[in-house]
């Protein structure tokens, strides 16, 4: 069994944050656990997934996250421990059933997981959905490192049940994607006998618009719910005051900031030199002792991950007590930035600042750092060799160059195709402020135009094409992955059919929901839990969506691939292309790797860099012979690159 | 007591992994251990380090020039890993096996000769051990061994101080039973050749 769920109460072991979290729902005892993949949360379902079928409850990767957060609320309400995970934009899209939520409340505990990305490494946005807690009047827990992770999540479902709401877990990546040492609690049962009550202890509890008041009228007992969670927080064992009362200076600080900030305590030797609040239940945040804090010290920093949250609710607090303090924190730039993660370092620097101590200065041979940089050279990020994307994105940039003088937009959306927005870090673009402009497309990586998020890409084609009305030259297309599209295009494909808007969109089949680990798409044939089961045909939703023109191709096949997208682009309406190839890093895993046959006959080959275009990581270019090659290492036998040379000096056999 | 590890390469070669084990081990010794880890958007082939805390220590990350090793599963992540995080009496425990990013392979840049980046790395850490890591593991029976030889390198160090049984027995249970004695081998021969450099 997986180490998470092994039932070895006081086993110190290293755990992931992801998996500490789940590890706290088995703790809990839950019953449900649901999801959809995101980085970097996805590992909270994908061990619940493997956990499942052992442990005797149930998991399951929803279409979306909308789905998810409807499926955990509808498993919560009979009384059964529900945890639902996502990643931060997850939560804008399940947006609309988490804020309404509160308001009726639950009865089984449920703990809805969402793990923010400080940085953006993996996230369009840096969004605190901390904030979004506050927003939906919800209460947030954010833990400090793996072990609150779990500690949390198991008292999430107590907390949940006790106040009979919903309770928000923040996590980030450097918890969620971060290891440290657990000790192990025993795994639990659930204590509520799982029913279904509609009138419980509230006539129609379940029903927002039911009688008494409506809407409003629960709005009002949510309010009437606050002085209670406010307790929760004062004596919450998460949020830990230490006031030195020699010391007129203090550092409030919440989740991984408090991690850094121990961790610059520590380094600067100034543990308990001054005074501290942690906050761990951030919402709401324990005002006692922010009011404690505000008495004993003149000059306070905040360190929390996101936005001023913690930081304006000092100001706000020491402002109506009349208290003239100094708070300082993200929104003073000079001391933490605005924007983008924080790190030890910054925090270092803040903390010192604070206590009036200097950082010990590390000597460093400036020539020898100079030339580090001039010698370091960019790793751009690129899809892996032989990815069935290489060849959709080959045949497209076929078209494109066929149809010469037209315009083609190509948007984008979230997988890894999306790193045909991403460009070459090495390579120098020039904007220009026209209009309209065409430029060339040299790899894949330059091949797209718009990446937002899931699903936006094949909507944003539909306004191009209505604005650029009656222009046929310029050609609208967008492309999207098979998880991508059950995600978030299904109502974009019936508008467009609907309305027949004139443009051709992409489906890039790999069969599995790769970007974010490889988890199952409604193409894979395997659930959650890991039992087969039958996949979804997406020509045949296509179909059902009355789409007219419809295609279908094999990724890896070139001339295929590329007769049916330009017959889809030159069809005037609504055309769809599946181009279908499983994920080569998946084939690889099931049936194993071989030595590749594949190579440059150097005689033969005029340097013409056809197969370079193709953008693989396994085709290599030696710019003093002016030869390709292939690198053993990394070549799959795809094949596509043998399919662009012009003089046949690719060999497969 | 506090020590700082710097793992990184290239997605693909196993330095999550090596991460991992290496905290695991930390704690069965009776250590605390946090492991901190960044790598891209790319599933293969994108940069990957991983930062690896023992002792008295809170969050995930290595603060720069304060890796006490710093591990190069792949020389032009090690310079640029190594130029940020490696402390000046740090020792650079280098793999000078090159994988070319497509920026290269593109024509778009250029690889940096890996005696440039071994001289310009000597400049800024104590030590630096150049360990044939993909070599030792061709030779001893799979390239993809490397990690583990690396990770007998950076043992190969004296840096970290538990018993070499701990880490044994921690990289035994990571993998399929039938690899327990190559990759003991690989952990061993790295260790000895890390020892022959730094003598
Ligand atoms: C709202 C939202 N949920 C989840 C994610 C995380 N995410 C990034 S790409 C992706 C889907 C990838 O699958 P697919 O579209 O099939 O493309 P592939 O990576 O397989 O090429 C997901 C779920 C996200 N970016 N936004």
């Amino acid at each position: 069994m997986n180490k998470v769920g092994r039932d070895e109460a006081g086993l110190k072991t290293l755990l992931m944050g992801n998996e500490a979290i789940a590890r706290g729902a088995v703790e809990a005892g839950i019953k449900v656990g649901v999801g959809y993949p995101g980085t970097p949360s996805s590992e909270v379902g994908e061990v619940l997934g493997e956990l499942a079928p052992e442990l005797g409850f149930y998991f399951e990767w929803s279409l979306n996250e909308k789905v998810a957060i409807d499926v955990a609320s509808g498993a919560a309400l009979t009384g059964a421990r529900t945890l639902v995970m996502m990643k931060n934009a997850g939560l804008n899209v399940a947006m609309d059933t988490f804020a309404t939520l509160p308001y009726t409340g639950t009865r089984g505990g449920l703990v809805v997981v969402v793990a923010d990305d400080p940085g953006a490494h993996y996230s369009s946005t840096e969004q605190d959905t901390r904030v979004l807690s506050q927003y939906a009047e919800m209460p947030c827990l954010e833990p400090k490192d793996q072990q609150q992770a779990k500690d949390m999540t198991a008292a999430a479902f107590v907390l949940s049940e006790k106040l009979e709401m919903p309770i928000f877990l923040r996590s980030v990546t450097r918890l969620s994607h971060a290891s440290g040492d657990v000790i192990l609690g025993g795994i639990g049962e659930a204590p509520l006998e799982v029913g279904w009550n509609k009138h419980f202890k509230h006539p129609f509890r379940w029903a927002v618009y039911g009688p008494p008041g409506g809407a409003a009228g629960r709005h009002g007992w949510l309010k009437e719910q606050y002085p209670a969670f406010l307790a929760e927080s004062e004596n919450s064992p998460f949020n830990k005051l230490a006031i030195n009362p020699d010391s007129r200076v203090a550092v409030v600080s919440s989740g991984m900031g408090t991690s850094y900030v121990n961790d610059a305590l520590t380094a600067l030797k100034q543990q308990g030199a001054c005074s501290v609040l942690e906050i761990g239940f951030v919402y709401p945040p324990p005002v006692e002792k922010m009011k404690q804090i505000l008495q004993a010290a003149d000059s306070i920093l905040v360190v929390e991950e996101g936005n001023p949250m913690l930081e304006n609710a000092l100001k706000e607090l020491a402002s109506d007590l009349g208290l003239k303090k100094t708070i300082v924190g993200r929104s003073t730039k000079a001391v933490i930035p605005a924007f983008n993660e924080l790190n030890p370092d910054l925090v270092m620097k803040a903390v010192s600042g604070l206590l009036g101590v200097t950082i010990p200065t590390v000597k460093l041979d400036p020539a020898s750092l100079q030339r580090a940089e001039e010698l370091t050279v960019p790793r751009s990020s690129a899809l892996c060799a032989g990815c069935p994307h290489l060849g959709s994105y080959a045949a497209l940039a076929q078209v494109m160059k066929k149809l010469k003088d037209d315009l083609v937009i190509v948007n984008g959306d979230i997988g890894c195709y999306e790193q045909g927005g991403y460009g070459l870090a090495a390579q120098v673009i020039t904007p220009t402020s026209d209009a309209t402009r065409k430029y060339p497309v040299s790899s894949p990586y330059e091949i797209l135009d718009t990446t937002y998020v899931m699903g936006s890409g094949i909507g944003q084609a539909m306004g191009q094409r209505r604005a650029l009305a009656g222009d046929s030259s310029k050609k609208v297309a967008a492309v999207a992955g098979d998880s991508t599209f059950f995600h978030a295009c299904l109502p974009a494909v019936a508008g467009a059919s609907l309305y027949n808007t004139d443009i051709t969109f992409l489906v890039l089949d790999n069969s599995w929901t790769c970007m974010t680990g490889h988890q199952p798409s409604p193409r894979s044939s395997v659930d959650g839990m890991g039992a087969k089961i039958d996949t979804l045909d997406i020509a045949a939703v296509c179909k059902a969506m009355s789409v007219k023109c419809l295609k279908t191709a094999n990724a890896y096949n070139l001339e295929e691939a590329t007769a049916a997208v330009r017959e889809a682009i030159d069809f005037p309406g609504f055309a769809v292309v599946i181009l279908s190839g499983e994920c080569m890093l998946q084939v690889l895993r099931r049936d194993g790797s071989k030595e590749p046959k594949t190579h440059v006959v150097t005689e033969t080959c005029i340097g013409c860099k056809a197969c370079v275009r193709v953008g693989c990581p396994a085709t290599l270019f030696d710019p003093k012979t002016k030869k390709a090659g292939i690198d053993p290492l990394l070549c799959v036998d795809c094949g596509l690159c043998a399919q662009v040379c012009p003089v046949s000096a690719i060999v497969t056999e | 007591m506090e020590l700082n590890v710097m793992i990184c390469g290239v997605g693909g070669q196993g330095s999550v992994r090596a991460s991992h084990i290496l905290a695991e081990a930390a704690i069965n010794a009776g250590e605390r251990a946090r492991v901190g880890e960044t790598f891209g958007a790319a599933m293969r082939g994108g940069k990957v380090s991983s930062h690896v805390r023992i002792g008295d220590v809170y969050g995930p990350l290595i603060r720069e020039r304060s890796a006490d090793i710093v591990v190069a599963q792949e020389p032009l992540e090690g310079l640029r890993i190594g130029q940020k995080f490696a402390s000046p009496q740090g020792v650079v425990v280098l793999n000078p096996a090159p994988v070319y990013p497509v920026d290269v392979s593109t024509g778009n840049a250029e690889y940096p000769p890996i005696e440039e980046i071994e001289k310009t790395l000597r400049g800024l850490a104590g030590k630096v051990a150049v360990i044939e890591g993909t070599r030792i593991a061709g030779e001893i029976g799979n390239p993809r061994s490397m990690n583990i030889v690396m990770l007998g390198a950076a043992y190969g160090t004296g840096l970290i101080t538990f018993d070499r049984q701990i880490l044994l027995d921690v990289i035994a249970a990571a993998f399929k039973p039938k690899f327990k004695e190559m990759n003991e081998q690989a952990f061993l021969a790295g260790e000895k050749a890390c020892r022959d450099v730094l003598r």
